[in-house]
């Protein structure tokens, strides 16, 4: 709860419109994109790096906690009030700072959405690759608090990878920049890395510059359907062991499949167990040749059918399935969990195999779409939450599927992070000293713990 | 049992925000509530008696065009602007109506129309048309008649359209009528204003009318009247909405059209486009004016962002109307294009008024005003 003392100076520091505590808007802030939903007592929308500065000073002091949140796409729980307190939203802080285009950089706020970045920088021929799914929805701040991934990771890598700088301001009040618009930077600590992926738990950022890359001037898309999944996964790693950099390589399963025939009009063989999307980019004849060599490695490794994209508009229908695959899967049943496991390129077959057999032993409907170039999995879990009896089945196929991802060498999360969706199997994955570390980092920087409490640690 | 309905729907919403995108509203008000997504949540929360309908409720879900944009954005297929009607009847159940659409309602109780004016004035357009044939109303049968739609009819900005639709169909040489001050709103006013349940008398006229004259067509200049009447009347009765049925004496060759050189753009509306599924004819008459140059929007088709006009949003909050008129005014002019032609009265009145006083220099026309001066050009 918030005192009406403290509320009033809340107010008094961004304005009275700006600090809501009505029941309607704690309702609508009371979720983001993943399942559970937890009411707030109260919402706060800054203006400006100072007044976050001053909101800071005054909720560390109060000891209340604060929950920042861009776009509440996330699907791990990061950006709900767990153990209550305030949610601070970045609406008002959306401006694109400085696109700068000598230095290949941007510098933005975090409420800027990332298409809205993407579509600026191409203005100048640039490129930020980083393409969550939700890139036309979800913030930069919090693409960088979650180090969102996206399908052009395969050539492109994710947020982290573009990220030189930040400006923070720490639970105290007090306002650190980290890194900067230089391209190498070795002094002391990295942490603007350590900050990227911490799920508002170390720090609240205000300003992120990121790299910007040249916008390829060419693409070709490419579009393999198999009847054999073992098929697919040789074709995969065929690939990626010929050189050929793919910008995207996804793969949809005979569940997803079976789905979206049943969604829209697009149409696939009746036997397809498999599809692979395909996409490089580059110089347009470099683009060219790759194209014709990742069709010759589909034709050879028994692809049905194969279809290569020469225009815009039909690259855009080769990724119709792909675009609607969620929302269809979605519309199957009223709840669906997106999993997040990730391993060894070289293990996806594996991993996509191990998924079937859960289904089958826990009666579950788990469909898969997959990262494929880097071993980014996304099994999408069918249900309903009202039903107990499934729950608990799906609880214990996700035990198993951490189990295995671990033991293939993989992570509990690619690109959605930890939250409270994935909290209980940390332990699986870094060992109680490692634990202990992040625990020491979380408490140098927010002493009190009130940064996003009831997160990953 | 209202709240039935809603509840199939918002069970299917998984909070992706993709609908935050797409709502003209939340590009001007950024707060969660205001957005489809949160309206869902705040639906949800009344109906399973967490929060009552307050009247922030009911000032939260005014702040909605109805334009249906979210709806077709939602991957799970959850129909949004359902729930948003059905959360309309509820809060006006439970809490009365606004003094705005009490005035609506009590306007087409006394003058079954929505501008407080007689009814028996729903012809006074046709004063200022020349060569109108002298029997248009009153006549005893009728194969097709026009069904004029209050705006056109009592807002001078928009009573072009009605008169060029007599100028076009007679110069095709249909055979029509128009039912005068026997025409009574098509009741879609109702549906925004939360009392659907008020619009069967006004259905039921309308439909003895058109009975009584044996007509077996009816024309709509007004796409909200035209998916009104679609959806609502249940009737056997051939429905084509204006731009639809010159499409068709086109192709018939019944109107030979001339020259017009310029660049022109075209705004979907909501009820006709989206809401109605006719995108195509009104492309094919602006294709088939010679010398016409057409560019799309940005947002085209069933991505058409709203004018502003919508869901009775003008009453409620006129800045945030207007508001979102300017947003559409900059997506016009980033064509190029100093015409912007649309196919609904609403539409033109929306943006043609927020033109005039940010006063920028942009023509507003009707298809029809277009297919006029072709019409004139080709004789």
């Amino acid at each position: 709860m918030i005192s009406t003392s403290t509320a009033e100076e809340l107010r008094s520091i961004v304005g009275k419109e700006w600090f809501l505590d009505t029941p309607e808007d704690l309702a609508t802030y009371s979720y983001d994109g993943f399942l559970p939903e937890f009411l707030p007592d109260g919402v706060i929308v800054p203006g400006s790096t100072q007044e976050i500065s001053g909101i800071m000073k005054v909720v560390n002091r109060e000891k209340i906690p604060v929950i920042p949140r861009g776009a509440g796409t996330n699907i791990c729980g990061g950006s709900v009030a767990k153990e209550g307190g305030i949610i601070l939203a970045f609406h008002r802080m959306n401006q694109i700072l400085e696109i700068d285009a000598e230095n290949m950089c941007a510098v933005v706020q975090p409420g800027v959405v990332n298409a809205v970045l993407q579509k600026k920088a191409a203005g100048y021929h640039l490129l930020y690759p980083p393409d969550p799914a939700s890139m036309f929805v979800s913030t930069m701040g919090g693409n960088v608090a979650l180090n969102a991934g996206g399908p052009r990771g395969v050539k492109y890598g994710v947020t982290r990878d573009y990220l030189l700088g930040l400006e923070v301001v720490l639970p105290s009040g007090e306002i650190i920049r980290t890194g900067g618009k230089a391209l190498k930077s070795v002094t002391g600590y990295d942490l603007t890395r350590l900050l990227c992926g911490s799920e508002g738990t170390l720090g609240i950022i205000t300003e992120i510059t990121v790299k910007l890359v040249p916008l390829p001037p060419a693409k070709t898309t490419l579009q393999a359907v198999f009847s054999d999944l073992n098929d697919a996964a040789r074709t995969v790693s065929a690939i990626i062991g010929s050189g050929i950099v793919p910008t995207t390589l996804e793969l949809i399963d005979r569940v997803v499949l079976d789905v979206i025939r049943n969604y829209g009009d697009a149409r696939f063989p009746k036997d397809a167990e498999a599809l692979l999307l395909i996409e490089v980019d580059g110089e347009a004849t470099s683009v060219e040749k790759q194209g014709e060599i990742i069709e010759q490695f589909c034709k050879k490794r028994g692809a049905i059918e194969v279809e290569r994209a020469n225009t815009p508009e039909e690259a855009e229908k080769l990724w119709q399935a792909r675009r609607t695959a969620f929302g269809a899967v979605a519309s199957v049943r009223p709840n669906c969990i997106v999993e997040d496991a990730t391993v060894p390129v070289k293990k996806l077959p594996e991993m996509i195999r191990k998924i079937v057999s859960l289904a089958e032993k826990y009666r579950l409907r788990i469909g898969v779409l997959a990262h494929a170039g880097d071993g980014n999995l996304h099994p999408l879990i069918m249900t309903d939450l009202r039903d107990r009896d499934e729950g608990e089945r799906i609880d214990k196929a996700m035990d198993e599927l951490f189990e295995a991802t671990i033991a293939m060498g993989g992570t509990l999360s690619g690109e959605h992070g930890i939250g409270i969706a994935k909290k209980r199997w940390l332990s699986m994955e870094f060992n109680q000293a490692a634990i202990e570390i992040m625990r020491g980092i979380k408490k140098v920087f927010d002493p009190n713990n009130i940064l996003n409490p009831g997160s990953f640690l | 049992m209202i709240a039935e309905t809603i509840a199939n729907e918002f069970n299917q919403c998984n909070k992706c925000g993709l609908c935050v995108v797409a709502c003209p509203v939340c590009q001007e008000l950024f707060l969660e509530k205001y957005s489809p997504r949160g309206k869902i949540q705040l639906a949800k929360f009344y109906e399973q008696g967490a929060l009552e309908l307050s009247d922030h409720y009911r000032d939260i879900f005014s702040k909605c065009l109805l334009c249906g944009a979210c709806s077709v954005t939602c991957p799970s297929g959850v129909d949004l602007s359902k729930v948003f009607l059905g959360m309309r009847e509820e809060i006006a159940d439970a809490r009365g109506f606004q003094s705005t659409t009490k005035q609506l309602v009590k306007s087409l109780h006394e003058h079954f129309n929505i501008s407080g004016e007689a009814n028996a004035d729903r012809g006074e357009w046709l004063d200022d048309l020349e060569d109108a044939p002298d029997d248009l109303i009153g006549k005893d049968r009728a194969d097709v008649v026009y069904f004029v739609g209050c705006v056109a009819s009592f807002f001078p900005m928009v009573q072009a359209i009605p008169r060029n639709i007599v100028r076009i169909l007679s110069h095709a040489g249909v055979d029509f009528t128009i039912l005068g001050g026997e025409e009574w709103c098509c009741g879609f006013p109702l549906l925004g204003a939360g009392a659907s349940g008020k619009m069967a008398a006004l259905m039921e006229h309308n439909l003895e009318r058109l009975n009584a004259l044996k007509a077996h067509t009816v024309i709509f200049s007004c796409p909200s009247c035209y998916r009104t009447w679609k959806e609502l009347y249940h009737t056997e009765l051939e429905m084509f909405h204006s731009t639809q049925f010159i499409g068709k004496l086109i192709r018939e060759g019944s109107l030979p059209l001339g020259k017009i050189e310029t660049t022109v753009t075209y705004h979907d509306p909501c009820d006709l486009g989206r809401k109605g599924g006719v995108f195509d004819e009104p492309r094919e008459l602006l294709r088939s004016i010679p010398g016409l140059v057409f560019r799309e929007l940005e947002n085209n088709r069933a991505k058409s962002v709203c004018c502003g006009g919508g869901g009775n949003l003008e009453m409620a909050d006129p800045d945030l109307s207007a508001r979102v008129a300017r947003n559409k005014i900059e997506e016009i002019q980033r064509t190029g294009a100093t015409t912007v032609v649309t196919s609904c009265q609403q539409c033109i009145r929306t943006i043609k008024s927020r033109a005039r006083r940010q006063k920028v220099d942009l023509d507003v026309l009707d298809v029809t005003d277009l297919i006029v001066r072709a019409m004139e050009a080709g004789q």
